[in-house]
């Protein structure tokens, strides 16, 4: 007879040990985060007879074949996938909400406001120097809220950039973590608690990876993984390529990686360049609504004549928002009386044109549209947010509840695992009493 | 087998109770600030409407202090028409007085004495001042709207016409008049006759009582353009009330319509309030009793 109680019992006791131990670890890791529930795989161990000896019984209990780890290569995938959509679009929401900021509390529309309800004010009386003085300081608070809001613009442009830079550095810094971990799997046997362990942290880079940029991934049969942006690799085997970001005179920034253009369409690197694209087209758009207004105004100024009876000097200077100025010294200086007029006339005419002129120009109506503009945008990509948002933690539930730590399950296989290992003891205990048995006789 | 992780469980625990104290927060924020709007973003259009009806608010505050300094100058103006109403009645008297033959040459040159006196009065009530201090019979003009020339002869030294001052919605209205619009009359003014029948009075003319009957005929045109023009400042007058009214009303409605669009609806508010905190609370409790719920409580 092939079979051997006691090293059948044995290898049951050993691997209801096993079996216990990772229950154990699965729930001292309950709570780490991309944990990945290892479980034991055995395989029974028989032979089958040998010559002359067909049919024979041939038992040898059971081997622990390695331990396999509960991780849906889909699920996992769709993790990446949908929290790299969440990624971008909430690194984009937050740049509008900051350009909306940066906008909405410079105060624009009540400083543009108040400007032209100084000058009607003054109508009541073109020729009081604390009415035009009024006038001329609000003209003022005007300017400098339009380089306030180019300002604010201009910190929302770095602090993306900032970021971008950051996250460049960190992708790269997470390939090369990754190329190092490639090359360990690949000298690591399958199914040992080092491999296990190994395939967590490949995954938890990817993850992260792909926070910061959209990526695709091949597995190879060692379990390495390639991971390529765009076209290009990223990752390949143990060697990784830098990923290279440049930036433009306008503040945009693009990629470059293998020496080629990439672009991005997911992550936060992708929600930065389109953050930076926005700041651009709102810094041109502020920039054209303060050359309108210094156009508008310094015409009608050039139409009139001032306190003095001279002919009206310009009242801004500069053509964007962020170099428009005042440069009338005085509230004197402003061009209420019409063309001919004498010195000190009360006559408002040119007050009227300056005003007609600042409602034709718009200028009012431009803010206010671009506003809106910035306003209905972050609404739509509020939406979008939430919605990607919803998705991405979706996945990661979906996720969650198939590969982590159910404490239940556990309880019963601590429970399972234990009467087994106990079955085993007396396995032990039956094939000690046989032995005493044969060795009693006489 | 459909397993959920006690890390899923806890997860999604998380993920319900964050969505819903960030509703109940901005349910609290919009009562707390009486705001529905807490940014643009929130509703695009509403704040766009917000923006320009505040802004309509702003421009009908100052429409409404431009409506006052018009209405006061036009109080002034039409007192000091009255004024000068006065004065040419009292002249009428005095040239009626010296028209009569029986008068001596001295009680006339009494009389010529008294219509010289009302025709510098004329001239100082020409030059009255408005509310802001300048001319207000001037037109545009900051100073005098008269000046004596060397003959003593009143001359007008103001501009054409006086200037509109808006009041709204485009509409305005002339802040006053003129001197000559309400002095001169045919081909003479006011301060000529006046100043030429005490000259005649006083024995310039060969016929006295008869210059004196000859000047009644003038003056009674005189009064009549300014009591014209009485008319023309009460028309004003009751046009800056109407468009007061209306810009009132106008006011009243941007009001409604902002409560409408940007004001928080606080019944409805607060009785989502209530069924978030609700919800939040039973949802906690279920919460506290399936975690407490471990296999290992019963491992013994």
């Amino acid at each position: 007879m092939a079979s051997d109680l006691l090293t059948i019992a044995t290898s049951g006791v050993r691997a209801a040990r096993v079996a216990l131990d990772v229950t154990a670890h699965n729930i001292a890791n309950a709570g780490t985060s991309g944990y990945v529930r290892r479980s034991v795989q055995l395989s029974e161990l028989a032979s089958a007879g040998s010559f002359g000896r067909i049919g024979d019984l041939s038992f040898s209990g059971v081997r622990v074949v390695g331990m396999a780890r509960n991780a849906d290569a889909f699920r996992q995938s769709e993790v990446r996938r949908t929290s790299a959509d969440a990624a971008r679009a909430g690194t984009e929401l937050t740049a509008y909400q900051n350009v909306e900021a940066a906008l909405e509390q410079s105060g624009l529309f009540p400083a543009m406001t108040g400007f032209e309800e100084s000058l009607q004010r003054l109508a009541a009386d073109p020729v009081d120097p604390s009415l035009r003085t009024a006038a001329l300081e609000q003209a003022r608070t005007l300017t400098r809220t339009f380089n306030l809001a180019d300002q604010g613009l201009s910190t929302v442009r770095d602090g993306l950039q900032f970021a971008a830079t950051d996250g460049t550095e960190q992708v790269n810094r997470l390939a090369g973590e990754l190329a190092r971990t490639n090359l360990q799997l690949a000298r690591s046997a399958p199914g040992t608690a080092d491999h296990v362990l190994l395939l967590d942290q490949r995954d938890g880079l990817l993850g992260q990876i792909s926070g910061y940029a959209d990526i695709k991934t091949t597995f190879a049969a060692d379990e390495t993984v390639s991971v390529r942006i765009g076209g290009a690799a990223l990752v390949a085997g143990g060697a990784a390529d830098p990923l290279a970001m440049a930036t433009a005179a306008d503040g945009t920034i693009t990629f470059t990686l293998g020496g080629g253009p990439v672009a991005l369409s997911a992550g936060t690197l992708a929600g930065q360049a389109q953050g930076l694209v926005l700041v651009r087209e709102n810094q041109a758009m502020l920039d054209g609504i303060a050359a309108s207004l210094v156009s508008a105004a310094n015409s009608a100024q050039a139409g009139g004549v001032a306190l003095d009876g001279a002919p009206g000097q310009p009242l801004f200077a500069g053509s964007t928002a962020a170099d428009i100025a005042v440069v009338l010294t005085s509230g004197a200086g402003l061009a209420t009386a019409p063309s001919g007029a004498p010195a000190g006339s009360r006559d408002p005419a040119n007050l009227a044109v300056l005003r007609d002129a600042l409602v034709a120009a718009n200028v009012s109506g431009q803010i206010d549209g671009l506003l809106f503009q910035v306003a209905s945008a972050t609404q739509g990509r509020r939406t979008t947010s939430e919605a990607l948002e919803a998705i991405a933690g979706a996945a990661r539930l979906a996720l969650d509840a198939q590969a982590g730590v159910n404490l239940d399950e556990e309880a019963v296989n601590l429970v399972r695992f234990q009467q087994a290992f106990q079955a085993s003891g007396k396995a032990i205990q039956v094939a000690a009493d046989l032995f005493d048995t044969l060795l009693a006789i006489r | 087998m459909t397993s959920v992780s006690t890390s899923a469980f806890y997860e999604r625990f998380n993920l319900d109770q964050t969505a819903l104290r960030s509703r109940a927060e901005a349910l609290q924020a919009a009562i707390g600030s009486g705001n529905r709007l807490g940014r643009s973003s929130d509703d695009p259009v509403a704040s766009s409407r917000l923006r320009s009806l505040g802004r309509a608010d702003a421009f009908a505050a100052v429409d409404q202090t431009l409506s006052a300094r018009a209405s006061s100058d036009l109080m002034l103006t039409d007192s000091a028409l009255q004024s000068f109403a006065d004065s040419v009645i009292r002249v009428q008297e005095l040239a009626t007085q010296a028209a009569n033959g029986v008068l001596t040459p001295a009680q006339r040159a009494g009389i010529a004495t008294e219509i010289e006196q009302i025709s510098g009065e004329l001239v100082r009530l020409a030059n009255t001042r408005d509310s802001a201090g300048h001319a207000l019979f001037g037109g545009d003009t900051p100073g005098d709207a008269y000046v004596l020339d060397a003959g003593g002869n009143a001359v007008y030294i103001g501009t054409a016409s006086a200037s509109d001052l808006p009041l709204g919605d485009g509409q305005s209205v002339t802040r006053g008049l003129t001197g000559p619009e309400f002095l001169n009359f045919g081909a003479t003014n006011l301060f000529a006759l006046v100043k030429g029948l005490a000259a005649e009075l006083a024995g310039a003319a060969a016929d006295p009582a008869q210059a004196a009957r000859d000047a009644l005929g003038a003056l009674d045109t005189g009064l009549e353009t300014i009591t014209t023009q009485q008319t023309v400042i009460g028309t004003r007058l009751n046009w800056i009330d109407l468009t007061t009214e209306r810009r009132t009303q106008m006011g009243e409605l941007r009001a409604d319509e902002q409560a409408d669009v940007g004001g928080t609806d606080l019944a409805e508010a607060v009785s989502k309030l209530q069924q978030t905190m609700t919800v939040l609370e039973a949802s906690q409790a279920s919460f506290a009793r399936l975690s407490s719920l471990s296999l290992f409580d019963f491992l013994r």
